[in-house]
């Protein structure tokens, strides 16, 4: 299991260099100036060259690469040029805000995916399960964005219901949590209709299956079969199926950050490109696929954990 | 216990009752959630990076660093451009060299800086002008000489030459904003974006990056009252998202696109007032004469004559937005009634066959924005017309704000461009980037002329207002005539509130937040 666990690790790392290097090519090969996007139009050349230097861009490349490699592995991500912050400051403020975007959007796929994913394995074939079957479709089809928009006309502006921008009122949990629902619900609902998928494949194949075979030659009520026994095997690829759904969650979280003007790591980035701050891109997503790695890394090592079939493959 | 049995109240029953019961708390009407009526929520278009005055990088940065930092003068609200004293007692040009002032006594600074003094007027003005500071804005006192102290309060501002967009774009901003020298100097020069030695009606009392700003009421500001008690500003970026979070009752103040313009005006949401407001931003498409074929001032011509500049604007502004006739905006000093060359498109299809370029590709580049996209599509429409055929392509900002500087090789192949700068209320802001020392870097037309480069420096110097009228719409008849330009549009601004606020207006729509009262 070690082993594993140190092969698992070590594959991280590598993915993180690379992702590492890619970023730092970036800087070359979009069009764009920082400093001239930075200080706007009525900088002068001289101001422009000023600041080129003070964020270390008129360094040959080997020097800039040299220089962000050993800062990143020393945890220093840099300073933000104009406002003179932290970028680790700048980034770390806003993760938070995602992370509870992406928990949020878990939960809604979990409670949702996983009842009716069993509901529609009990009811195999039968209209509850067709209908399942169309509307996790559906969900996975329609962009979040789209359900970004709609929910937030539908729940924030005709209802009234929700609050449609922000992140809710600091220390106030109640606040947060009712600024939660929406994005939350833009981001995870098409994983409801994967994970109801998922699930009812691995609730048909595991309720066939000898033991629950078994557990009903002894009588014990169906009930009890499908929820003690047959959801609890079937859940397992869900815990795969969400370490990778993260990676894509963190991308739909960027639309729903804009949508509805919460902060977040996604709207961090996309604001920093657009005016090639490359400092803070290049730290957000150094930190956001450092956190996916991990997330991915851990996933590997409990299904490992879980199941030896997983750790014999790898071997 | 024998009657709770009998209900059939079991652990699931609870449960699931209570799970629905938090889920429902969480779901009332969003309204019930808003703070009472003396917090005004605004929106801004970006959220804040440096709140020095000096360093500025955008307009919000300006709205905040107006209330949190008395200026010698501030900008009001109303539909022409005006200001009023803020930090001075008195002000007054002595001479078109020499402008006098006196602070109001009393002004202090928090964070235990002390009281104004003329001295911090002289450091901060004479800040902004030394060229070693590096202030983007050094430009708004090019002509100082210095700043004479006179005593505790008082002091006088020599000009090396007089200046006329003194008392309209330089004053009335951030441009004119006292910062406590001792607490600059403390601070390494520069302040950052927690402010300290605040001095104005309001004080920064919060920042959460990307989420608020929110500034309550300075306790020791004597002089006007801001009418809340805080105002809470949520920079939200695209506008469609602030109309919605407007429409949900979570803001009561913000611009709006110019594409909802039309549908807000004729059913606007409950309770609100919906404005339309001149801007003073201008919008044209400009050829590159310095690449072929617009080397030849035919073409150039013939382009002017082909595009119909109320389809295009028409089309990309939905009807909102009027044609102009230059750079400079209505009711601004050098706004011209007409424009040279219209739309003619018989005469622009001889033009081009004359020249040998029909059939020819051209591109044209814009920012990938909706309205710059259909301008594109009506002007490429117009071209195809007439026998010249445009390839548009789209670009991202950080792309495209480079496309003409001379460090980007792409600027020997820049053909066509849709460009927009936005100015402040005086002429010379907006002819300053078409002189032929702004090739390479904001002049991507490569226009260049002798007369107009003189005009940009004399404009600045004269202070007859007649005078100047005349010289800046000699300006815009050189642009025009070089061939160089075909002017679309200065836009429109829309903005909304709440009927319970008395929104604080520039004329452009730009808000003066402590002006804003309650209705």
């Amino acid at each position: 299991m070690l082993r594993y666990a140190l092969k698992r690790l070590g594959l991280g790392i590598i993915i993180v260099s690379v992702a590492m290097m890619m970023l730092f090519a970036m800087v070359y090969v979009i069009p764009g100036d920082p400093a001239s996007v930075a200080l706007g139009p009525r900088a002068t050349q001289e101001m422009v060259e000023s600041l080129r230097a003070r964020m270390g861009l008129d360094q040959p490349i080997w020097i800039q690469f040299a220089r962000f490699y050993m800062s990143a592995f020393r945890g220093d991500l840099g300073t933000e040029v104009l406002s003179g912050r932290p970028v680790l400051t700048v980034v770390l403020e806003q993760l938070p805000f995602t992370l509870t975007l992406i928990a949020g959007a878990i939960s809604w796929s979990v409670l949702l995916g996983i009842p009716l994913g069993c509901i529609a394995a009990v009811k195999r074939g039968g209209f509850v399960d067709r209908v399942i079957g169309v509307l996790s479709v559906a969900v996975i089809a329609v962009p979040s964005f789209v359900i970004a928009i709609y929910s937030l006309l539908i729940f924030a502006v005709a209802l009234q219901w929700l609050p449609a921008i922000g992140a809710g009122e600091p220390g106030n949990v109640i606040s947060q949590l009712r600024h939660l629902i929406l994005p939350s619900l833009a981001v995870g609902l098409g994983w409801v209709g994967y994970i109801a998928r998922i699930v009812r494949a691995s609730m048909l194949e595991t309720l066939e299956a000898s033991h629950i075979r078994t557990a009903r030659a002894f009588g014990l009520t169906d009930r009890r079969i499908t929820y003690s026994y047959a959801l609890r095997i079937a859940v397992l690829p869900t815990i795969t199926l969400l370490g990778v759904g993260i990676g894509h969650m963190l991308s739909s979280s960027v639309f729903a950050e804009i949508v509805f003007a919460r902060p977040g790591i996604g709207k961090l980035v996309y604001e920093a490109i657009s005016v090639r701050n490359y400092p803070i891109v290049t730290g957000a997503v150094l930190v956001t696929t450092v956190f996916f790695v991990v997330v991915n890394v851990i996933a590997d090592i409990v299904i490992g954990a879980l199941d030896p079939r997983v750790r014999a493959s790898f071997d | 216990m024998s009657n709770i049995a009998s209900t059939n109240l079991s652990r699931r029953t609870v449960l699931a009752g209570t799970g629905a019961l938090g889920l429902a708390s969480l779901i009332y009407p969003a309204r019930r959630a808003q703070a009472a009526g003396s917090i005004l929520k605004v929106r801004s278009y970006s959220d804040i990076q440096i709140l020095d005055p000096a360093f500025r990088l955008a307009a919000p940065e300006g709205d905040i660093t107006n209330v949190i930092f008395a200026g010698l003068v501030v900008a009001t609200a109303g539909d022409k451009w005006g200001w009023r004293p803020m930090a001075v007692e008195t002000i007054e040009q002595l001479d078109p060299l020499t402008i006098s002032f006196k602070l109001r006594d009393g002004i202090g600074f928090t964070d235990g800086f002390g009281q104004m003094t003329a001295e911090d007027v002289k450091f901060s003005i004479e800040r902004i002008a030394d060229p070693k500071n590096e202030s983007p804005y050094s430009g708004d006192w090019e002509t100082l000489k210095e700043v004479e102290v006179k005593d505790k309060l008082s002091g006088l501002i020599h000009l090396k030459e007089a200046f006329a967009p003194l008392w309209t774009s330089t004053l009335p901003t951030p441009s004119s904003t006292i910062l406590s020298k001792r607490a600059v100097t403390e601070a390494g020069g520069k302040l950052g974006v927690e402010p300290v030695a605040q001095s104005g009606p309001y004080l920064l009392k919060e920042w959460l990056p990307k989420q608020r700003t929110v500034l309550v009421r300075n306790p020791d500001w004597k002089y006007e009252q801001g009418g809340y008690d805080e105002i809470h500003i949520h920079p939200i970026e695209d506008e469609k998202t602030a109309e919605l979070g407007y429409e949900a009752g979570d803001l009561d103040y913000t611009w709006t696109s110019v594409s909802s313009i039309s549908r807000l005006k004729e059913n606007p949401p409950a309770d609100t007032t919906v404005v339309e407001k001149p801007s003073l931003a201008f919008v044209w498409f400009g050829m590159n004469k310095a690449v072929a074929p617009f080397d030849n001032p035919d073409v150039r011509r013939a382009v002017q004559y082909a595009v119909d500049r109320k389809a295009v604007v028409d089309a990309a502004y939905f009807g909102a937005a009027s044609t102009s006739t230059g750079i400079i905006a209505p009711g601004l000093i050098g706004h011209r009634e007409k424009n040279l060359y219209d739309y003619d498109p018989d005469k622009a299809r001889e033009m081009i066959e004359a020249a040998g370029v029909s059939g020819q590709t051209v591109v044209l580049d814009i920012l990938n924005k909706t309205e710059r996209l259909t301008a594109a599509q009506v002007i490429q429409a117009n071209l195809q017309d007439v026998g010249l055929n445009v390839e548009i392509k789209q670009n991202d900002s950080g792309t495209f704000w480079t496309l003409g500087s001379k460090d980007n090789e792409y600027h020997k192949k820049l053909q066509m461009v849709v460009q927009r700068f936005s100015m402040q209320p005086d002429p010379s802001w907006a002819t300053e980037w078409f002189t032929s020392s702004q090739i390479g870097t904001w002049n991507w037309e490569s226009f260049d002329s002798e007369e107009f480069d003189k005009l940009v420096v004399e404009g600045k110097i004269e202070l007859d207002d007649a005078k100047r009228d005349v010289m800046y719409k000699k300006m815009q008849d050189l642009m025009e005539e070089s061939g160089c330009y075909v002017f679309l549009t200065h836009e429109v601004a829309g903005v909304m509130y709440r009927n319970s606020v008395a929104a604080a207006l520039k004329p452009n729509g730009e808000p003066v937040f402590a002006e804003f009262k309650p209705a």
